[in-house]
């Protein structure tokens, strides 16, 4: 008895000095920081310690803080010799045939299609052989490559539009306009709004592949039900308002319009595409491009004006949010929800060919594919404009020069017109080049499917000011995790104002910490 | 010391005994509503009546939906008026989850061997051995128990990448072939076993591995059952790690290939639910079977703590 007390204190014992070595390990570290920052404080001011590096070459250090101080809006060009090289004549000199991993994020039947495209490249020729690997999502391929050692990295990525700050400082990337530089490769029949996309102080990153950006979907029955013109959707916020109040009102729809509040749709995207077509800027320094952003500017009267609407919108039985709408199907299916259907949704795209293929397999009976119709974006102003979305190939440093020739050889396939033309007639993207357009399959789906149409006509029209490019954000993934959850929390009636000013002082803090970092 | 263990035993005999004939007792006093006590029992499975509807709906729609025709999918969504077994079918040829379920077998059973072999050895060792620093390494065993797995990922993912294990069943397995759980439980049973056995066995001339493999593995088979089923079941139902991992399609598990399904049919919701249903078969047949063997296993070494 007294034996197994003795041992039961002691057991106590042991615990408690364990948790006490867990918090010591815990606490020594930061007391290690705290002490470390406490001694270089006062001997070195923060200014100082750039200089430390050369201190020989006090005039250099100088020259290199100058344009630090007097950021201002001019367009910096990073110089093509400071990036990682594109050995583009590689592949030629390679022995046996090479063999690169292709991360993509592609789903349904855009992934249908990649694959397609990806077989015939592999059977034309003997040089590369590409091994697709589906990353089931950009997110998740983000993740993954921040997260592997460059070994396990492949030789070409798939990135989205908001990856571009991020990926462009990572300094594992090989930038496409060195690839260009060296092959010599023909730009001149890409979409100009394409390529600024992905360009950032003059260096064009990844090559456009795979386009898209949001269109209105709507229920071309409900529109003539309610005695609507299906072929005149709503453009502008007044008319989706009306048309939205005539659709309810006459028993077509149970909803006007379906919203939602993801972070790539709703919750974000769609917020920036609407600031874009306003031609007004979300963050400063020229959406990020012209320098650095330091803070963002959605709290602004534009961005409470745009929300107070969508708030009224739901208040009043026109329109009802489908929340996070992960992976986007959500909104369609509140469309084709039997008890209360939604006339009208938002939705890239990219979305059409799996819209289509939905429809067509007998998903929502009495629905066919030719029953729903597809129009610009609605937003602010009455000229419909969107920021190029979508998708980039970006080829990964670190690998051996014939992987990176390889990885090149296969973007110039993928961006051919031949392929781009496939790519866009069986997905709903947007071809990166005009000629796509001019030659079949897509010239004649064009023809025969105006809808197919809309988001290629929205990349064409607007202004071609600034704010026509998306916001080069570092940490523009978290923004818009930020930006997400305050129009989710503004869907459920919260305060407009005070929910987009806290959320810009958190977008403010993620970007200022970022900049720190980078 | 002997005698010690030895009433406690019969006591816990004893006690065990007195609940049994109260409860026959009370199953025949009880009549419903008659008394305070019905009630209080009506309510309690009015409770649990309500706890394992919101449990088992989930369950129960996806059942349903995964046996619907695609065309039916949005209609009559609790009450089908039409079954068909084509869907399951597609999802098994589409979602390629043949491969899948044995990719999943194979790291299931290999995570489960090993379990068993470290957490015998280990606890083994902690329960019989006298060594220096021994509490101290035990206590360090059951800390890492605190640790959850979010928190070692990215070291983890680190070595298994330099390892080059990326998209293969050791970067699968490896990380989870010992356990502290279950070297914990096993040192507490083997702990309630009575020193007499070990004494008589030393008597007899028998070795650590002897007296492990004669004496102590029969007497706690229980246990070991147990354990067995809990380290399979949690492999069977990883997910984030595989995720990781595993980018070729191929060499993914059931749980990591159901995302790739769902991904790549995100225009018949029905498919993804029949995978989920396929994928949920194993497990639930396991769980059937054994599933007492699970509860008694696990609550074998918890009265002798």
């Amino acid at each position: 008895m007294n034996n197994s007390n003795r041992r039961r204190h002691r057991m106590l014992w042991l615990f408690a000095a364990t948790g006490v070595i867990f918090a010591a390990c815990s606490s020594g570290k930061s007391a290690l920081d705290t002490g470390s920052e406490e001694s270089s404080a006062p001997t070195q001011p923060a200014d100082s310690v750039i200089g430390t590096d050369a201190t020989d070459t006090e005039d250099d250090s100088a020259d290199s803080t100058a344009p630090a101080s007097t950021a201002g809006p001019t367009t910096t060009v990073t110089p093509l010799a400071d990036l990682p090289a594109c050995p583009t004549d590689a592949l030629a000199a390679a022995d046996a045939a090479v063999d690169i991993t292709f991360w993509h994020g592609m789903s349904s039947d855009n992934e249908t299609a990649l694959i397609a495209a990806t077989d015939a490249y592999n059977a034309q020729q003997d040089q590369v052989r590409v091994n697709l690997q589906n990353q089931t999502s950009y997110g998740s391929a983000i993740d993954k490559y921040i997260n592997a050692s460059s070994s396990s990295r492949p030789a070409l990525i798939q990135l989205p539009d908001f990856a571009l700050q991020e990926f462009a400082d990572s300094g594992t990337i090989v930038p496409s306009s060195a690839c260009i530089e060296s092959s010599g490769f023909d730009m001149s029949p890409f979409l100009p709004r394409a390529l600024g996309a992905y360009t950032l102080e003059g260096v064009l990153w990844g090559v456009p592949f795979n386009i898209s950006n949001p269109v209105l979907y709507f229920n071309r029955q409900m529109f003539e039900d309610a005695g609507l013109d299906p072929d005149d959707p709503p453009v502008t916020l007044d008319e989706l308002r009306s048309v939205s109040q005539q659709l309810v009102d006459s028993g077509a729809a149970g909803t006007g319009i379906v919203l939602d509040s993801g972070p790539d749709s709703g919750g974000g995207w769609f917020l920036e595409q609407w600031f874009g077509r306003a031609g007004e800027l979300y963050a400063d320094n020229g959406n990020g491009r012209l320098a650095r952003a330091t803070q963002v500017l959605y709290d602004n009267e534009l961005g409470v004006e745009l929300l107070t609407f969508m708030q009224d919108m739901i208040d009043d039985g026109l329109a009802v949010s489908v929340g996070d709408n992960a992976s986007g199907q959500d909104s369609f299916l509140k469309m084709v929800d039997p008890a209360s259907p939604g006339a009208m949704t938002i939705g890239t795209s990219a979305a059409l060919a799996t819209v289509i293929q939905a429809l067509g397999g007998g998903i929502a009976p009495g629905l066919t594919a030719d029953d729903f119709g597809v129009g610009p974006m609605p937003g602010p102003g009455d000229t419909p404009a969107v920021q190029v979305g979508g998708g980039s190939l970006w080829i990964v440093d670190d690998k051996s020069d014939e992987e990176i020739a390889a990885a090149w050889d296969f973007i110039t396939y993928l961006t051919e017109a031949q392929t781009q033309s496939t790519w866009a007639a069986s997905t709903g993207y947007v071809p990166v080049r005009n000629d796509a357009t001019e030659i079949d399959p897509l010239a004649s789906t064009y023809a025969s499917d105006p809808r197919f149409r809309v988001a290629y006509d929205q990349v064409l029209s607007g202004s071609d000011d600034i704010t026509a490019n998306a916001p080069a954000l570092g940490p523009l993934r978290a923004v818009r995790a930020v930006t997400a959850s305050a129009v989710a929390a503004i869907f459920a009636g919260s305060d407009v104002q005070t929910s987009l000013t806290e959320a810009a002082a958190a977008s403010d803090d993620l970007i200022i910490s970022y900049n720190t970092r980078n | 010391m002997a005698t010690e263990v030895a009433t406690e035993v019969a006591s816990l005999d004893t006690s065990e005994k007195t609940q049994v004939v109260d409860l026959g007792g009370r199953a025949k006093r009880a009549k419903p509503f008659d008394s305070p006590r019905g009630v209080r029992r009506v309510g309690r499975y009015v409770l649990l009546a309500v706890i394992s509807f919101v449990v088992l709906f989930p369950i129960y729609t996806t059942l349903i939906a995964s046996l619907k025709p695609g065309d039916k999918v949005l209609e009559n969504p609790l009450i089908p008026d039409a079954f068909t077994l084509d869907v399951l079918a597609s999802a098994w040829t589409e979602g390629r989850l043949g491969r899948y379920l044995f990719n999943s077998l194979v790291v299931a059973i290999v995570i489960t061997v090993f379990q068993l072999a470290t957490s015998v050895l280990a606890a083994y060792a902690f329960a019989f051995l006298e060594f220096p620093g021994k509490n101290l390494l035990f206590l360090a065993f059951v800390a890492t128990l605190l640790v959850p797995l979010e928190a070692t990922l990215v070291v983890n993912f680190d070595t298994v990448d330099s390892l080059g294990w990326v998209n293969s069943y050791a970067g699968l397995a490896v990380p989870f072939l010992a356990t502290a759980f279950g070297t914990f439980l096993l040192r507490q049973v083997f702990l309630s076993l009575p020193q007499d056995l070990r004494d008589a066995a030393a008597i007899d001339g028998v070795g650590h591995l002897g007296f492990l493999r004669f004496v102590a593995l029969p007497l706690v088979r229980p246990t070991l059952g147990a354990l067995a089923l809990f380290g399979f079941l949690a492999s069977w139902n990883q997910y984030l790690w595989p995720n990781l991992v595993i980018n070729e399609a191929d060499m993914n598990t059931v749980q990591s290939g159901l995302r790739l399904l769902s991904k790549s049919n995100l225009s018949e919701p029905n498919l993804v639910m029949a995978g989920t249903v396929i994928a949920a078969v194993p497990v639930a047949v396991v769980l059937l079977v054994f599933q007492r063997q699970l509860v008694r296993g696990l609550t074998a070494g918890a009265v002798k703590g």
